[in-house]
């Protein structure tokens, strides 16, 4: 049975691997902060990497690599510890925002009752965005490319019958058409984005949007 | 009786423990000689360097001398510490990004306690454990968990190196990561 809102094993298993590019492992670990289960999940699959590590035949080192080390110690300064501020967000994000809080942030307008902002572009035109959208407002009806994800931060939206709160994981593919998330009424929703490719919007208005916007 | 045997019936995570209290040169280099080996191979697998495996394995053994003190034997193996520093260390100096951890520490089930076992036989344990869960896995499983593990290949780059379908790919990684949990379920 398909569970709404929570990410599949598989992306576990690529997140504890490496596999992941920044982006997503950011929104992985960001919506594992949020379930305790998928954290466990995390553990698990980061207990597998370490028994396969250590499962490796072992190569043969330098005969000094000891011995360099230890001189390396010797001229080490003493260790600095930074706490993280609580900024009320996930904590591999709010490492991520350097711990500004969202007000700190600076939002572009992308059209009525919506704005976000860029966090990082990958080498195959992946993009990592907030985004943020007064309650009551719908996203213009699309379809993908390719692999889009949302994590709630703050507030609620639905998509048809589907509802997504604060940690939920809304994972849209290719298979994915007429998509139209629509905000909750009330509190404006948050949400940490990644978009493999330009989504593609339906109607002469929304395409124009997005000329603007870089959706 | 030499430097080193006095610490032969010590379990890894012991050994850890000695070396956040006391700093403990010997303890270190019992460590650094089971692990750093196989931590180099772990990154060869990525295709760097000879010296850069290296570097990077050296760099994650810092990495234990320095924060010893934060591990602890309760909720995590000193592998798994390993395996996500080295990890990370590869993600962010070769493949020049960041990679977000999660926080696991908080919510985790104990783990075994360090006394129950010593190092010799907490090594064979490990690794014999290992070998069973994997040959749980059938052929295709053991395939995308390997491509996973070993050379960090996303979903649809293991699509593409083995053939299988992406749907397909994602229902093996599920089913082998499910396999092995249940192997592992008592580790």
């Amino acid at each position: 049975m398909k569970i709404t809102g929570i990410v599949p094993d598989e992306w576990i298993v690529s997140y504890a691997s490496g596999a992941l590019s920044e982006a997503h492992a950011l929104v992985i670990a960001s919506h594992c902060h949020f379930h305790p289960d998928l954290q466990k999940k995390v553990k698990t699959a980061e207990d597998i990497g370490g028994l396969l590590m250590e499962d490796s035949e072992p190569s043969s080192l330098s005969n000094d690599l000891f011995d360099d080390l230890m001189k390396k110690i010797d001229t080490l300064p003493a260790n600095d510890f930074q706490p993280l501020n609580d900024n009320g967000l996930p904590t591999p994000l709010a490492g991520y925002l350097g711990n500004k809080s969202l007000d700190q942030l600076k939002w572009r307008l992308m059209g009525p009752g919506l704005s976000q902002v860029r966090l990082w572009t990958g080498p195959n035109d992946e993009r990592l965005w907030l985004l943020k959208a007064k309650g009551g407002t719908k996203v213009p009806l699309h379809d993908h490319n390719g692999l889009e994800m949302t994590l709630v931060l703050h507030g609620s939206y639905h998509v048809g019958q589907d509802c997504y709160s604060p940690g939920m994981l809304e994972i849209a593919d290719d298979d994915t058409v007429d998509h139209m998330p629509v905000i909750d009424q009330g509190d404006e929703c948050i949400c940490l984005v990644l978009t493999e490719a330009p989504i593609k919007i339906h109607g002469v208005i929304g395409r124009l949007l997005q000329h603007f916007t870089g959706l | 009786m030499d430097e080193i045997s006095k610490f032969t019936n010590f379990s890894h995570e012991q050994l850890v423990s000695i070396i956040a209290k006391h700093k403990d040169r010997v303890a270190f280099k019992i460590l650094f000689k089971y692990f750093a080996p196989r931590l180099k191979s772990y990154l060869l697998n990525f295709k760097i360097s000879n010296q850069k495996a290296e570097d990077l394995a050296q760099e994650t053994m810092l990495v234990l001398w320095q924060k010893a003190d934060k591990f602890d034997s309760a909720k995590a193996k000193i592998s798994t510490w390993l395996f996500r520093v080295a990890r990370n260390k590869y993600i962010d100096q070769v493949r020049k990004q960041k990679y977000t951890e999660v926080n696991v520490d908080d919510h985790v089930d104990l783990m075994v306690a360090a006394e129950k076992t010593d190092q010799n036989l907490e090594e064979k344990q490990n690794s014999g454990r290992m070998q069973m869960a994997l040959q749980s896995l059938n052929k295709d499983q053991l395939k995308v968990i390997k491509l996973s593990f070993f050379k960090e290949l996303s979903h649809s780059q293991i699509a593409d190196a083995t053939g299988l379908p992406l749907g397909t790919v994602k229902s093996k990684i599920r089913t082998a990561f499910q396999a092995l949990r249940k192997e592992l379920g008592e580790y």
